[in-house]
């Protein structure tokens, strides 16, 4: 048996992993065009310089003791579904029994007048991370604007103002993260920020980059103009679905996938920032692109491909914002999806430095919110993926204390005692 | 398939804990520089790796169940988070950068933050490694913790 993989991030190491779980012989094959298996969501930290080894997710070793064949600094271009075969940049053509596509995601880029001006930059792979950096120093760079206020966003400047620089954020929306957090949530994450010095620009965005070969200044769509030694665009990815056309799979808001990640054609799996996955607290399909998903779809994925017959659990949002000195956490949903929701909130931020906030609906906790005190909140989160009755216990959900004792003794029989904690055993009820 | 686990496990039995919280402070010190209980918790401000729980009359003391699909590990950003070949989960936490994935999923909240100025890392239980046989088990003064094989 050989499997191909394309990509070489998350999903991919994920894959490496379900297929080694199965077949400890078949040949894998990585291709990828980059140069290493790096952490994407760490990038970000080379503006502060973090070590090079420190940004390395799995080392040469991973792949040789896996037996993983790479092929590394060549982009695969299109499949051949008959042939069953990877065509690469170099002309080089890669044969395939099973395929994984792991392209992940790229950045979006609205249309923006003279967003095609050096200084311009987006921030979802290593090498542009480095680039932004190098740019910044030799232009001795001063102001930078960044587009969007999402998770990449904040985490540029927030590391930029560590190094010096200053920032202004322009959000189209009227505060942070409005995506991702509630109206508490994103306050006093944006009052975080602005102690570091960040600034904010709401309910405005960029209408034109300005500059003659190199970005200067930016034009709001407010009329006021700002300078801008180099502009970040950090409005979110979308699913890179390019190599996916080729082979003709079918393709939504991402790859469609089935529940054992194959798509449309037969032998061609998808898993991560490319794909649309089920989304278990609404049941919407949905790309939703985040490192742990893509990993255990990955894992699933190559399950599969080598024969083992698993289906995936589905997805939920799980987001942590990890450059704050303040953890916040989320799961699921933040606000109240209809009016049979119930809202707890236990908010001491002020006085002793927490939030908490959990979402209830038809007795099942559907999200939650934990910020500075985030100890053992991965009890609700799988409270949200196995859809446990919580109705007698729902005040509690927002308590530093919650625990196991507050689950149904069957749970903690069934889990503790029995130890079922394979991955089939963490499916809802 | 590969290779078959081999591993065996802290198991709590709620019937028989009485919540002393000796499993806690046994963990604390035998992960501790000075060795030394009161100066683990206060000098080193170490925290322990067993979590004692306690609603009216049930209690129990939980940890890293060392799952067969642990989702601490699908989720760890800068692999320090590692499967060995017997199943046993591995955190390095020097390798950590404190990103907080593994304690937002754990489902028995058993990978823990460690929050300090000059230190940001997860941490959990390691099954006292180095040491042969889990301090909170031998700790333990009603066989509320026992090791065994896994099931």
């Amino acid at each position: 048996m050989r499997y191909v993989i394309v990509g070489n991030s998350a999903a991919a190491v994920g894959c490496i992993t379900g297929i080694r779980k199965v077949d400890p012989d078949g040949e894998i094959v990585v291709i990828s065009y980059e140069d290493r298996c790096y952490s994407k969501p760490m990038i970000a930290d080379v503006l502060v310089d973090i070590p090079e080894e420190k940004l390395l997710y799995r080392d040469s070793s991973f792949f040789e003791e896996n037996g993983v064949e790479t092929i590394l600094g060549h982009k695969a271009v299109s499949i051949n579904r008959k042939n069953k075969v990877v065509a690469l940049d170099s002309n080089e053509l890669v044969p395939y029994d099973k395929l994984l596509i792991a392209t992940g995601g790229k950045p979006f880029v609205p249309p923006i007048e003279g967003s095609d001006k050096k200084g311009v930059f987006t921030f979802t792979e290593l090498h542009s991370a480095i680039s932004f950096k190098n740019y910044l120093k030799e232009n001795g760079a001063e102001e930078v604007i960044v587009i969007g206020s999402g998770f990449i966003g904040l985490e540029v400047a927030y590391f930029l103002r560590e190094i010096g620089v200053n920032v202004r954020v322009v959000e189209l929306l009227d505060r942070v993260l409005a995506r991702a957090l509630d109206r508490r949530g994103s306050e006093i994450v944006e009052n975080m920020l602005r102690e570091k010095g960040v600034e904010f620009i709401f309910n405005d965005t960029v209408e034109e980059i300005m500059g003659d070969e190199k970005v200067s200044s930016v034009r709001l769509k407010s009329g006021s103009v700002l300078r801008a030694d180099a502009v970040v665009v950090a409005i979110g990815v979308r699913p890179n679905t390019e190599l996916a056309q080729t082979a003709g799979v079918e393709i939504n808001k991402g790859i469609s996938v089935s529940d054992t990640m194959e798509t449309s054609v037969p032998d061609i799996f998808a898993a991560g920032d490319c794909i649309e996955c089920t989304d278990i607290v609404d049941g919407q399909k949905k790309p939703i692109p985040l490192f742990p998903l893509a990993f255990e779809q990955g894992f699933i994925a190559g399950l599969n491909m080598a024969g083992k017959n698993m289906e995936y659990l589905g997805g939920l949002v799980l987001n942590s914002l990890k450059f704050l000195p303040v953890p916040v956490l989320n799961a699921g949903v933040v606000e109240p999806t209809d009016d049979s929701c119930e809202v707890f909130v236990n908010d001491k931020f002020e006085k002793k430095g927490f939030y908490r906030k959990a979402i209830v609906k038809n007795g099942k906790l559907i999200g939650f919110i934990a910020i500075g005190e985030i100890d053992r909140t991965g009890i609700l989160t799988n409270l949200i993926r196995q859809k446990i009755d919580v109705s007698n216990v729902k005040e509690r959900l927002v308590e530093l204390d919650f625990g196991l004792v507050d689950l149904p003794q069957w749970w903690r029989e069934e889990k503790l005692k029995q130890d079922k904690t394979a991955y089939k055993d963490w499916r809802a009820f | 398939m590969s290779r078959k686990r081999k591993l065996m496990k802290v198991y709590p039995i709620e019937e028989n804990c009485i919540s002393c919280r000796y499993c806690e402070v046994a963990c604390t010190m035998v992960h501790s520089e000075s060795k030394d209980p009161v100066k683990a918790y206060k000098l080193e401000n170490l925290l322990p790796r067993a979590t004692v729980e306690v609603k009216e009359a049930v209690s129990l003391s939980l940890m890293c169940r060392h799952c067969k699909h642990p989702f601490c590990f699908d989720a760890c950003i800068s692999g320090a988070i590692m499967v060995d070949e017997n199943g046993k989960v591995n955190l390095d936490e020097e390798k950590c950068v404190g990103c907080w994935n593994c304690v937002l999923v754990c489902p028995f909240g058993a990978a823990h933050p460690m929050i300090r100025e000059e230190k940001r890392h997860s941490f959990k239980c390691d099954l006292c490694g180095d040491r042969g046989f889990p301090a909170c088990v031998e700790a333990c003064p009603n066989r509320a913790l026992i090791y065994d094989f896994e099931r």
